[in-house]
């Protein structure tokens, strides 16, 4: 069999292969601060009295014995404040009309795990004490759990407002008869189930009251100056009255972005206080009462004419959006936008809704509503390919966006920048010795042997959003300070932005220290999520970097007595008129600063993934022979850590496909409770994958880099999925993730 | 409980209630916050340091059931004169760490391996069970994998497929 790419063996692995992260001494000596490392004198702990049921009326918190707990200093229900803070809204405040998130509840309880109190203590062992000591009353009442019974609005969980907290509908409705006229039409189930982040390190967050009312606040963030706007707003400060000031982060993937209601407690009880209080989430809490991902269930129909060309898709996604519609509420629409997939398909409909459930708030998850979309395509394309006794490889190519129509404008709304997508897909099956599978596979079934199979998931993404700051400034020690309003939760900002200055600079990338992650440092910002920090971080700098040098070129001009088209730059050197300057010079004359605000367009990445899989029929387990990500990011400023986010994209891709899920029983109390429970990937677990891109660069942007690091959640589940389905010889839509063994020896039946 | 521990080669006596974790003495007691915690319940690793030269969860022992023994973190790993281990140097080669947090249990785990028998590198099925005791969220492994190798001087590369 072939054997091409082997891990990091192509020419872009090898490249930079003996580069290393700027990130890393610290953080493998001990010497990292993540935000339960800090040594703040004279901080509390918080511990949180948490709802045992998923719905019901709050009758009373009884905080008298907790607080005779010896070391707790404070305790807090709703009932001992006068004015309870809310969540404040995330980008749009209609979904949370109605619909309030008191940081403590009030009068109900809308999922399990909900914050009723807060306790602080010296240190945590005692803020626990006190917590087991306090005294929960609820009338327990209906929980919800289905979006199809939540949107009857039969058990409302606001009063007074809709369970429905958006519904949205894109492109436009497909004619009936194009249903009628088609060649096939098939349609799908799918269901998402509901997945908890697992950074490493859970949520964590101290607060330092300040003199004269001022907050410092230390958390472990990806959206450090949202989280100051918005405590400065709940709180009534100016907003320079808080800093917001964001140290290591042991991963986010979209669970850090938000103000949560437990962040707006401990302010509250550090204020009351007068003494910093941290609250640094143990594991239990993050599996049972934390913000969840996807949890979406859809139904597709697509119809194609008899050679296989897409003439219509609908799809209509409810997401169980929690007892909270804060941030949830946006991806089904995200799903919605994306359901075009790589397809130039005339016609797509959907509707989506953002269901209110009994359980934990969604939020974004790495990929964010776009695998959800994905799955949703590339599942069906799979069943379409079997109805028409198709190989799902060429139905793909004879409907893919052309090359030649880009920038192409979706039925739903968006438009791609650019791509090839067939060249992607040519190159993962290659990569993936497709035609040896496919010989293997028909030997295995003429002869016998373990079922094995081949899938395939051709996907097309959505990254970057809204402005970035950047700026640029030369110090008269030769060095330059890079300072970004992203903000890096593990993804080596400090290496990569770093060599993004340096190299328009022409001087070392060691000579570039990147600040970020504090609002006191950085006069404005976004942060890091949806994939935005090289296409939009990188290109703020990047246009930081260019005004310098041209601000450089003409000061060097006016010294030397030159026209400024005169002087060169090159290593970090300016000539001019037979003098040379470096950027050291000119900052020690006055100061040497440039700074951009930049807001690209959303950029739209794509690749194809293949996975090849073995079945145990008898044991139902899945044994991932082979998978081949093949990834289209544009331009790459470090490969090797692209690469490196993409491998863990695809680790936690197939945590979903084969045996990640947040249970919650009929009630809706979590079942999932720990690591034993809801099960991440081990190394056992990872098969080999084989990684390679092509490069589409962004027209959108002078850097050219579009989002890159969620792609492996995108592409790993559908790929995965439709292998099984494809070893089976059965329906995609037959397989509901994650394909536990008990799941497939069930389908292989 | 008065106890005491040979922590890094410094002695420590500790005055701590008995149901107080071996991981919470090194950081909060110690000072010693590069051994970090993950789950609290044994499943993730991250909390790994050695005692008396085993790998251990420090979050499921108890400080006391620790008195007089010797205990290693990642804090003393590089050599006393600073040297990092080599696991240190080969981590970062490989990129086998992104936000870093699971990182010190990983390199505890390994250097008491690599320790007791620097050829669990060189085998395929005994390192990926030795790794498979540790969770990582964001590097898929791999690249933790080669670093073992290239710490132990089986070069970077990865083992045939198997």
């Amino acid at each position: 069999m072939p054997d091409p790419g082997r891990e990091g063996t192509t020419a872009a692995g090898r490249q930079d292969a003996a580069t290393t992260r700027v990130e890393d001494p610290p953080l493998l000596s001990g010497h990292g601060r993540f935000v339960a490392d800090l040594r703040v004198p004279d901080c509390a702990d918080a511990a949180f009295v948490r709802s045992p049921v998923a719905h019901g009326l709050l009758r009373s918190v009884d905080l008298t014995a907790a607080r005779r707990v010896d070391g707790v200093l404070g305790a807090w229900s709703a009932a001992d404040l006068d004015d309870v803070p809310l969540v404040p809204p995330m980008m749009r405040p209609e979904p949370g009309h109605g619909r309030a998130w008191p940081a403590l509840a009030t009068d109900r309880v809308r999922y399990a795990g909900e914050a009723v109190a807060v306790v602080v203590a010296d240190d945590r062992y005692l803020a626990e004490d006190g917590r087991d000591a306090a005294r929960v009353s609820i009338d327990a009442l209906p929980a919800v759990l289905d979006p199809a019974d939540s949107a009857g609005d039969e058990v409302r969980l606001h009063p007074g407002a809709s369970n429905v907290a958006m519904e949205t509908t894109v492109g436009e409705p497909v004619d009936p008869r194009v249903w009628d006229r088609a060649a096939v039409v098939v349609r799908a189930r799918y269901r998402h189930p509901p997945l908890c982040h697992t950074s490493m390190e859970a949520r964590a967050i101290l607060v330092r009251p300040e003199p004269a009312g001022a907050l410092t606040v230390w958390c472990s963030h990806q959206a450090p100056h949202r989280l100051r706007n918005d405590i400065a707003e709940v709180f009534g400060l100016p907003p320079g009255d808080v800093r917001v000031v964001v140290p290591d982060v042991g991963g986010a993937f979209g669970g850090k972005s938000e103000t949560w209601p437990e962040y707006l407690a401990v302010v509250l009880a550090a204020r009351r206080l007068g003494r910093p209080v941290r609250w640094v989430e143990d594991r239990h809490e993050a599996l049972t009462a934390g913000p969840r991902g996807r949890a979406q269930t859809q139904d597709v129909r697509l119809a194609a004419d008899a050679t296989g060309r897409f003439l219509a898709m609908e799809l209509r996604t409810d997401a169980a959006v929690g007892g909270y519609p804060h941030t949830g509420w946006f991806l089904p629409e995200v799903t919605a936008r994306m359901a075009a997939g790589a397809y130039a398909t005339p016609h797509v409909h959907v509707r989506a809704r953002a269901l209110l459930t009994t359980t934990p708030p969604l939020c974004p998850y790495r990929g964010a509503g776009r695998p959800e979309a994905a799955y949703a395509v590339e599942c069906t394309v799979d069943l379409l390919a079997r109805w028409l006794g198709m190989d799902p490889a060429e139905l793909r190519r004879r409907n893919f966006v052309p090359p030649d129509r880009f920038p192409y404008d979706t039925p739903t709304g968006f438009r791609y920048d650019s791509g090839d997508y067939a060249a992607a897909l040519d190159l993962a099956l290659e990569t993936a010795g497709h035609g040896h599978w496919r010989a293997e596979q028909a030997r295995r079934r003429e002869h016998g042997g373990p079922p094995l199979g081949i899938g395939i998931c051709a996907y097309v993404e959505r990254s970057g959003a809204g402005g970035e700051f950047g700026a640029v400034e030369a110090h008269a020690d030769g060095t330059f300070t890079a300072t970004s309003g992203c903000c890096s939760t593990g993804q080596g900002h400090a290496t990569s932005f770093a060599r993004v200055v340096a190299r328009e600079l022409g001087v070392d990338r060691h000579r570039v220290r990147v600040v970020e992650g504090d609002t006191a440092l950085v006069p404005r910002g976004v942060g890091s999520f949806a994939s935005r920090s090289m296409q939009n971080g990188g290109e703020a700098l990047l246009q930081s970097a260019r005004s310098l040098a041209g601000e450089a070129r003409e000061r060097a001009a006016a010294l030397a007595g030159v026209p400024a088209g005169d002087v060169t730059l090159d290593g970090g050197t300016l000539r001019a008129g037979g003098r040379t300057f470096t950027f050291a010079d000119l900052a020690r004359r006055e100061p040497l600063r440039a700074e951009a605000q930049v807001e690209p367009p959303q950029a739209f990445p794509f690749g194809a993934y293949v996975a090849v899989v073995e079945v145990d029929p008898e044991l139902g387990s899945v044994r991932v022979l082979r998978l081949v990500a093949v990834d289209d990011y544009g331009t790459v400023i470090d490969p090797l850590i692209v690469r490196g986010q993409t491998y863990g994209s695809i680790a936690q891709g197939l945590g979903q496909a084969l045996c990640e899920e947040s249970v919650h029983d009929e009630d809706g109390v979590p079942r999932s409770v720990s690591l034993l429970d809801y099960l991440l990937p081990t190394v056992a677990e990872m098969p080999e994958v084989a990684q390679a891109e092509t490069c589409s660069p962004d027209p959108n942007t002078a850097l050219g880099a579009k989002g890159a690091g969620e792609a492996g959640c995108i592409g790993v589940p559908p790929a995965v999925v439709n292998a099984v389905a494809d070893a089976l010889q059965i329906d995609p839509p037959a397989l509901a993730m994650p394909l536990t063994p008990e799941t497939c020896w069930e389908a292989a039946r | 409980m008065r106890i005491t521990l040979t922590v890094n080669g410094e002695e420590r006596r500790l005055d701590v209630e008995p149901r107080r974790t071996l991981a919470d003495a090194l950081r909060e007691d110690c000072g010693l916050t590069g051994t970090h915690l993950g789950c609290e319940h044994g499943a993730c690793g991250a909390c790994t340091v050695q005692v008396d030269g085993t790998a251990v969860r420090g979050c499921l022992l108890f400080a006391v059931q620790c008195d007089g023994s010797t205990v290693r973190t990642v804090e003393g790993l590089a050599a006393a004169d600073g040297t990092p281990h080599p696991l240190q140097t080969a981590f970062s080669h490989e990129h086998a760490l992104q936000c870093g947090f699971c990182s010190p249990g990983f390199l505890m785990l390994t250097a008491a391996a690599l320790d007791e028998d620097p050829a669990v590198a060189d085998d395929p099925d005994r390192l990926r069970e030795l790794l498979a005791s540790n969770l990582c969220r964001c590097t898929g492994y791999a690249a933790i994998r080669r670093a073992v190798r290239r710490a132990a001087g089986s070069g970077g590369t990865e083992p045939p497929a198997g």
